[in-house]
């Protein structure tokens, strides 16, 4: 490619595509966000999930024989 | 997006399976050492060679599909056995080591499970696929980073 054909490329590229309006960088710094995301705990598992296991454990619990099937399909 | 990820999802569904093989193992070993007439290791097919590449395969498929399902996880991993029950108790069935009655089912002419307890265990079987699902291949899949 020519030096002339990269010109008109370019300026076609700059034609094609909108112009940027304002400020490009955001208003504010971001990266304190992006720690503060990073630093935050992982949520607790919700109160379902503590029922579901509280059931499946009793289920067990109660029925013991079933251990060996919930083997057979984990 | 890191290569491979497919690959990866695949090791990461069947990493709790293959975890569980030492333990029916374990089943093989004490039948043997106690001569238990309970052949066990014919079971052992289904959880040491199917249910593994199942788990593998569905999650696999959890990483295809997401991006238009937008189906959590969990909820992907509860509907697994749906199809695994069925299997399972195909080939336990054609290996002989489960018998349908009337009645209910039976584990090798010695455990009987009556049919009102296979529902409930059914779905006690969906709320352990479902957490563990959530939980365990969930954070599989973050640090392989396809989650």
């Amino acid at each position: 490619m020519n030096a002339r054909n990269e010109d008109r490329l370019k300026r076609l590229l700059q034609e094609a595509l909108p112009r940027i309006e304002g400020e490009p960088e955001p208003g504010r710094d971001l990266w304190p966000a992006v720690l503060r995301r990073l630093d935050a705990q992982p949520a607790a598992p919700p109160w379902f999930d503590w029922a579901l296991l509280a059931g499946l454990v009793g289920f067990v619990a109660f029925f013991p024989a079933s251990i060996p099937v919930f083997l057979y399909y984990l | 997006m890191k290569p491979h990820p497919y690959l990866r999802a695949y090791l990461a569904g069947v990493f709790v399976p293959t975890l569980v093989l030492p333990l029916l193992l374990t089943f093989v070993i004490l039948r043997f050492v106690l001569q238990i007439p309970v052949p066990v290791e014919q079971a052992l097919i289904f959880p040491m060679a199917v249910v593994p590449l199942l788990w593998g395969l569905w999650n696999l498929l959890w990483l295809w599909s997401a991006p238009r399902t937008h189906l959590p996880l969990g909820m992907h991993g509860a509907v697994l056995p749906f199809l695994l029950m069925p299997c399972g108790a195909w080939l336990a069935t054609s290996l002989g080591v489960l018998a349908i009655g009337s009645q209910g089912v039976t584990w090798f002419q010695v455990c009987q499970v009556p049919y009102t307890l296979i529902a409930p265990m059914f779905l006690a079987a969906v709320a352990g696929y479902y957490l563990i699902w959530k939980y365990i291949v969930g954070f599989l899949n973050r640090v392989l980073g396809i989650a």
